[in-house]
């Protein structure tokens, strides 16, 4: 993985496994503290102790199509996290969900860069239309000057009835949106 | 910037649309999109995919992604599922690829052999 924009699709994908009705998915910038966060939250099937520790190790995974038992999304994510300063931590509970943070030392020489989040959300989106998506990305500034944008996938299925997301002009609707979110809080360039 | 209202407009403009035809997708698009497809470019497989479907405007075409499907060694996998037709899985796509077959298989109902690893009934 190349950048966080694609692991964060990956962390997504595990949500939408694990049956999640609501994803919250929060990108934050701290200017002054010097931190980038990236956290997600799901209302999915969550996991026991003991699946939660196998699920940090890289021959680990649930998914039962795999020959070769190898699960390298959650490990590989929490290296890059502690290979910059980071931190990465992974909580779950049985029926309620998984919260997954890692936390990046923003200006590290090693960090990734976001790269396109705008995609992993748009697609992430349109691929899952059962699941609700909370978008909420905000950059602090000096003097806790703060931008933020946020978007949540139940106001537009609502408004849109049963036109389906992926009908061309809402895919654009998406596409632009999301942009102007991603101009407003300066995400595009980091 | 981007408002509820613009959806309303949309909305209205897709009924009105749908009123002239059959309601449910003619086809479905599925991108694989695990740890292993993300990592060999799914996500821009789809992009592209998403992209053709907005500017050839296809407003029968539906558009999704899915897991794993232990096709690893040949992802990105895009399988493409017409009722009354066997399902095709696409193997090793790039963007370029998935504009093809959004061109030759999606619009004009032409299979694209070259790229294709399996196909289900």
């Amino acid at each position: 993985m190349q950048d966080i924009s694609l692991h964060l699709l990956d962390i997504i994908e595990n949500s939408a496994r694990a049956n999640a009705a609501n994803i919250w998915i929060e990108i934050k910038v701290e200017i002054m503290k010097n931190i980038l966060t990236i956290h997600v939250r799901d209302d999915g099937d969550g996991m026991d102790e003991e699946t939660l520790e196998k699920a940090q190790s890289p021959f680990y995974t649930s998914k039962s199509a795999r020959k070769k038992k190898v699960g390298l999304g959650i490990p590989l994510f929490e290296q890059h996290a502690q290979m910059c300063d980071g931190d990465f931590t992974m909580i779950s509970k049985p029926n309620v969900g998984t919260e997954l943070t890692a936390r990046f030392r923003f200006d590290h020489v090693d960090r990734m860069p976001l790269g396109d989040i705008a995609t992993t959300i748009v697609s992430s989106i349109l691929g899952h239309p059962e699941i609700d998506f909370h978008i909420n990305l905000s950059r602090k500034v000096i003097d806790d000057k703060e931008f933020t944008y946020e978007l949540s996938t139940a106001e537009i299925k609502a408004e849109l009835g049963d036109i389906p997301l992926s009908y061309p002009d809402v895919i654009n609707y998406l596409n632009e949106t999301i942009k102007e979110g991603i101009n407003k809080t300066k995400m595009e360039e980091i | 910037m981007k408002t509820l209202e613009d959806l309303r407009k949309i909305r209205e403009k897709a009924q009105s649309e749908m009123k002239t035809r059959d309601q449910k997708a003619r086809v479905k698009i599925v991108v694989g999109m695990g740890t292993s497809g993300i990592a060999m470019g799914a996500r821009e497989v789809m992009k592209a995919i998403l992209d053709e479907v907005a500017k050839r405007n296809l407003d029968d075409v539906l558009v999704t992604q899915t897991g794993e499907k232990g096709l690893s060694s040949m992802e990105p996998v895009v399988d493409v599922i017409e009722e009354g037709k066997p399902t095709v899985t696409y193997g090793n796509m790039n963007p370029e690829k998935a504009r093809k077959v959004i061109a030759e298989h999606i619009v004009n109902g032409k299979v694209v052999n070259d790229y294709v690893v399996a196909t289900q009934s």
